[in-house]
């Protein structure tokens, strides 16, 4: 076969992800601050608004509790909104709405609404943006019962597991790695779906399991090749859903490999990895630990503005193979 | 009809109330929403306005009382309703009353006592081990402390297990496919999950140096529909390495290994010294055994092939082995590359040989079996079937003579040691006329 | 401000001269809206009845005392328009036309109430009459409502949203940002502040910047209405022309009733934030109820008897439904998990 597979960025694959929705789908619209015009923050919206109208572009004044509560209205009264938010940072302002509402509004009133609604949220390090602007805060909605929290680390996902979310009848929260917008990747055109709840094993190994999330997938992948030179084989589990987490998965790899670690670039303490760490512990998995399980995480600080400081705060790739080795010759 | 005055709930976690203050008392004259009397809770005071005017009546709770949310402390009567104390409505008698300061004492906290560090780190064996290494040496019955753990800070880990145990990695069963067996000591599987799962199981024990694999030859030579279940040995495949010294506490472990695995009726075969085993199980009585098949077994007379049992528990290479393995069958193109190779497997192992070779020093000293299941035999009243090989060079077929008249033989011509082998599709068959017998 | 029990206006003949809500509803629907204002009370008396003695689980914010601000504000809204509660929101409920029995079973945390048990006091919805629930956050509410007001624009089906939020709301931020957007995009949907003097145990003298909340709406480019909320037909006119401006796209209103509420702030509160006579003068010359029946009596729309009818069978609704929620099935502890997510 001849077919040339086409590759859009990140970024690219979820305004398809929108416009696909947006055209099949009436109830779906898009609000968020600035994505009009302007083409979004992070330029992801584009020109959607010249597609689709200001009426299913919407630029909302700078009130992210104020929107978030005009969503999740919206979403209980039959439409589709997609709620855009400049910097993940800001889901601070409008953690009522999205905790006290959103993810509790079907239970509280015994099932007799739900709220299919789409939260997007420009997540991460990386771009000097400091400590309000480049924070990792998937763990805080993972927390939360009624909010599903995805993280997809490719293009292809991106797009396919948007197009999911948007079709989910309750919300679900995704958080987009700002460092991840202009990567490229194969996506297929038209409509497709990547099932939120599904970790997906994008390399096979025998000797550890690295269980990564969003840009960490990347950075795992790298640390895994070099080691395969030293004959380690290092099998890399993206965990594209933080809640409601793949636990078969991550058992199965980690049943394989006997050895567990965790990368993800929110805070170490009480993130993501704490979670998937005390699930294997709790899992039938315990007993085919062969090593302690480790962690790299976050560092316990804000972000801070300096680039050096900035890269030394979430784990990088010389780091996970250091650990990597370690953990695998058995020496921590 | 008067009206009641209640305890009133007004708290959000509150199931009682203590009455610390009445400001009316008995016989009193009410207005409604004046200040009647003060509640206090864990958190504070609050005070109960009167819900109606009237004469107030027949107060049940005293200051300092405890009262249950919702109960009746008091009646407000009109002021012309008569009143009459004896048959005063009391709806329930008040039951905590508790005097506060006797309540005090109860709920002062007993100093609970210091965790003593050391005594709670005896609950731990002290050993640093990984989970994995852990359950290895749990199930091969190896004492951990044993091992040098070679991880940091001397933690043993799966290969330093590995290193001591027989269990070898490439023979770690599935998960799904072994069970743990209740003293964790004998390796157990099921074969066949069997199509009728109500049916009776068919519990296999193999003979000296073989384990579980080898009775798979033979379940391709036929089918039946109860489920296979199958035992390694003492001192053989997966199971400990530490033989009891008497062939009764063997079967002993045997047969635990069995009910922990499976209640109800089964029926049992044995190869040679499985077959010594089961015929021993078998008289205990503690199983509820159905039936009993046994091919060549030991323990009917005291001739065995003492230079075999020697040469095959010092055979460490292929040729060697081979060359003993050739008594065991009349067809030699039986023996299969990989049936030869799983015996070499064991035979590479040093602990299982040395097992075996205790086995062989104990029970077939000197080239005599030193154990007799006749005596055995001729008490059980289920049906027996034994099948030995007219040819079978390491016990003689002769020791099938002078057996109870109830007991069935069946005797292959020209077929060696190993019937369930060299006649593989027979042999089933007569599993399956059992197997439907005891239906 | 019509505040005195009566009104001294001499009657004219034909009527023209009669209180709006005399004017513009029906003999029988100004009966019904006595009705409801009944029932709410029942309802709340009832509530407060269970709850001392034990009967109900968690705290209950009672409305007593605010039923002519939630049964006017209804009057001119059809069935299938929509509001947002609040956690003072019984009465709203019983407005808009909820079960008093399905509510008693959410109160008691029976199977058979609105929210199967698993909602409560403050989280009272029932979708099917357009009540998009009771709401446990100050403020929590108000966006919500001008989400569904945004739905019902962008969906063209002629629906207007009420938002009812207590005074203490109004310097939440939600309130804000919410009055902004649905003043910006013109959305259908009024906002009714219930007033009844303090947030709590603070008064809007100690924590709001303005004499009024309805003195707010200039920030937001919109009608501010300050009415009576203890005078039904005041309360009724005020809705039904912020309504009809929502009807007619030209957007929001913000309405503010004065009222007052009879009980605690919650079962836990201990009035000491203001004085016996204040809450006295209130309970006696501006109940809400007295004050609509001897309108009606005096512009000759009822009598005694057919009031005294009226809160007879009020008082048999309550106490059936009472007795429904006892009866009722507490929920499967199987079923604990149900409806976290849609399946």
């Amino acid at each position: 076969m001849n077919e040339v597979v086409r590759e859009l960025s990140y970024s690219q694959a979820i305004q398809e992800a929108m416009a696909i929705a947006m055209e099949a789908d009436d109830r779906v619209f898009l609000m968020g601050e600035d994505i009009g015009v302007y083409g979004g923050a992070f330029q992801v919206t584009g020109d959607l608004v010249q597609r689709f109208g200001e009426d299913r572009v919407m630029d909302t004044p700078i009130s992210e509790l104020g929107g978030a509560g005009v969503a999740v209205g919206a979403a209980l009264t039959g439409m589709r909104p997609i709620f855009e938010f400049q910097f993940s940072d800001f889901a601070a302002l409008a953690m009522e709405q999205i905790v006290n509402q959103a993810a509790k509004m079907r239970y509280m009133l015994g099932g007799a609404v739900s709220v299919p609604l789409v939260m997007r949220f420009p997540a991460g390090s990386g771009t000097g943006a400091a400590a309000q602007h480049s924070q990792s805060l998937e763990a805080w909605f993972g927390h939360v019962p009624g909010l599903k929290v995805i993280q997809p680390s490719t293009p292809y996902d991106a797009k396919g597991m948007l197009l999911a979310a948007i079709e989910d009848p309750d919300p679900v929260m995704i958080f987009e790695h700002k460092l991840l917008y202009k990567m490229k990747g194969p996506v297929p055109e038209g409509h497709y779906i990547v099932p939120i709840g599904k970790a997906a094993i994008v390399r096979e190994g025998t000797d550890l399991t690295i269980v990564a999330s969003a840009i960490m997938v990347h950075k795992a992948l790298e640390a895994a090749q070099e080691l395969a030179k030293e004959g380690i084989n290092v099998e890399v589990v993206d965990l594209r859903t933080v809640r409601p987490m793949d636990k078969d998965t991550i058992i199965a790899s980690v049943k394989k490999t006997s050895k567990l670690m965790c990368v993800y670039e929110g805070v170490k303490t009480l993130g993501v990895g704490a979670e998937v760490s005390a699930m294997i512990a709790e899992s039938e998995a315990f007993d085919y630990l062969d090593a302690p399980i480790v962690r790299l995480g976050g560092a316990e600080t804000p972000i801070p503005y300096n680039p050096d400081l900035e890269k030394a705060t979430v784990p990088q790739v010389p780091g996970i193979i250091q650990s990597a080795r370690d953990l695998v010759k058995g020496v921590r | 009809m008067p009206v009641e005055v209640i305890l009133p709930k007004v708290d959000m976690d509150m199931e009682s109330g203590q009455i610390s203050r009445w400001y009316a008392k008995e016989g009193d004259s009410i207005t409604k929403g004046q200040l009647l009397f003060e509640i206090e809770t864990d958190k504070a005071a609050m005070e109960v306005d009167a819900p109606a005017s009237g004469i107030l009546r027949n107060v049940t709770a005293e200051e300092g009382s405890i009262v249950p949310v919702g109960q009746a402390v008091g009646w407000i009567y009109a002021e012309d309703e008569s009143y009459d104390a004896a048959i005063a409505p009391v709806e329930n008698e008040v039951q905590a009353t508790v005097p506060q300061q006797q309540l005090e004492v109860v709920s002062q906290d007993v100093p609970a006592k210091p965790t003593d560090v050391a005594s709670a780190s005896h609950e731990n064996d002290g050993i640093r081990a990984t989970p994995l290494a852990r359950r290895i040496a749990r199930e091969a019955g190896v004492d951990l402390a044993s091992i040098a753990g070679s991880g940091p800070k001397g933690r043993v880990q799966k290969k330093d297990v590995e290193l001591k145990t027989c269990v070898k990695a490439a023979a770690m069963p599935k998960a799904s496919q072994t069970q743990a067996s209740n003293g964790d000591m004998l390796k157990t599987a099921w074969l066949r999950e069997g199509k009728d799962k109500s049916l009776a199981p068919v519990v296999l024990l193999h003979g000296f140096g073989a384990d579980m694999n080898s009775w798979r030859p033979m379940l391709g030579g036929g089918s039946i529909d109860n489920p296979i279940f199958a035992v390694d040995l003492p001192g053989h495949g997966g199971s400990t390495c530490s033989i009891p010294g008497e062939l009764e506490a063997i079967a002993e472990m045997v047969e635990q290994t069995i009910a922990a695995q499976h209640s109800g009726p089964l029926i049992l075969v044995g190869h040679s010294f499985g077959g010594a085993i089961a015929a021993l199980i078998s008289g205990r009585g503690n199983l509820d055994v159905q039936a009993l098949v046994l091919i060549a077994p030991a323990g009917l007379g005291p001739e065995i092939n003492g230079s075999f049992l020697a040469g095959f528990v010092r055979a460490r290479t292929e040729a060697s082995l081979t060359a003993w393995m050739k008594q065991l069958v009349e067809d030699e193109s039986l023996l299969t590359k990989p049936f030869v190779a799983a015996t070499l497997q064991q035979a590479e192992n040093h602990d299982l040989r040395e097992a075996q070779r205790l086995i062989s020093d104990r029970f077939f000293a000197d080239g005599t079996q030193v154990f007799d299941i006749r005596l055995t035999l001729n008490r059980l009243s289920i049906p027996v079937r034994i099948i030995f090989g007219a040819a079978d060079r390491i016990i003689p077929a002769s020791h099938g003579a002078g057996l109870p008249g109830e007991i069935a033989l069946h005797m292959f011509g020209q077929i060696g040691h190993m019937p369930q082998l060299e006649r593989r599709e027979a042999v089933m068959r007569i599993l399956k006329d059992v197997s439907q017998s005891v239906k | 401000m019509a505040s005195a029990r009566t009104s001294n206006a001499k009657l004219k003949d034909d009527g023209s001269n009669l209180p709006f809500a005399f004017r513009h509803y029906t003999p029988d629907q100004l009966k019904e809206a006595l009705r409801k204002m009944y029932l709410i009370r029942r309802f709340e008396e009832g509530a407060e009845e269970s709850y001392t003695r034990g009967l109900i689980h968690g705290t209950m914010h009672l409305s007593i005392g605010q039923e002519a601000s939630a049964v006017g504000i209804s009057m001119p809204l059809a069935e299938n328009d929509m509001i947002t509660s609040t956690h003072r929101g019984h009465g709203h409920c019983i407005a808009k036309g909820a079960d008093v029995a399905k509510m008693f079973a959410e109160f008691f945390g029976k199977e058979t109430g609105y929210c199967k048990g698993r909602g409560g006091s403050m989280h009272i919805a029932d979708v099917s009459k357009g009540n998009l629930g009771a709401n446990g956050i100050v403020g929590g509410g108000i966006p919500i409502a001008v989400g569904a007001a945004l739905s019902a624009k962008k969906q063209k089906n002629g629906k207007v949203v009420v938002s009812y939020f207590g005074d203490g709301a109004n310097n939440e931020g939600a309130f804000h940002e919410a009055l902004n957007m649905a003043s910006v995009w013109k959305l259908p949907v009024v906002f009714v502040c219930e007033n009844n003097g303090y947030g709590m145990s603070t008064s809007t003298a100690r924590s709001t910047a303005v004499a009024n909340v309805a003195d707010r709406a200039v920030a937001y480019n919109m009608p501010g209405v300050i009415v009576d909320g203890n005078n039904l037909s005041d309360v009724a006119e005020a809705s039904h022309n912020a309504v009809e401006r929502a009807r007619r796209g030209e957007g929001p209103t913000l309405v503010e009733c004065k009222t007052y509420r009879h009980r605690g702030h919650s079962k836990s509160d201990r009035n000491r934030y203001r004085t016996k006579e204040e809450i006295e003068e209130w309970i006696s010359n501006r109940d809400p109820i007295h004050l609509f029946e001897d309108q009606l009596k005096e512009f000759g729309f009822l009598d005694d008897t057919q009031i005294a009818d009226l809160r007879d069978s009020v008082a048999k609704e309550i106490a059936d439904a009472i007795e429904f929620a006892k009866d009722s099935p507490s929920p499967d502890l199987n079923n604990l998990t149900r409806d976290v997510y849609t399946d």
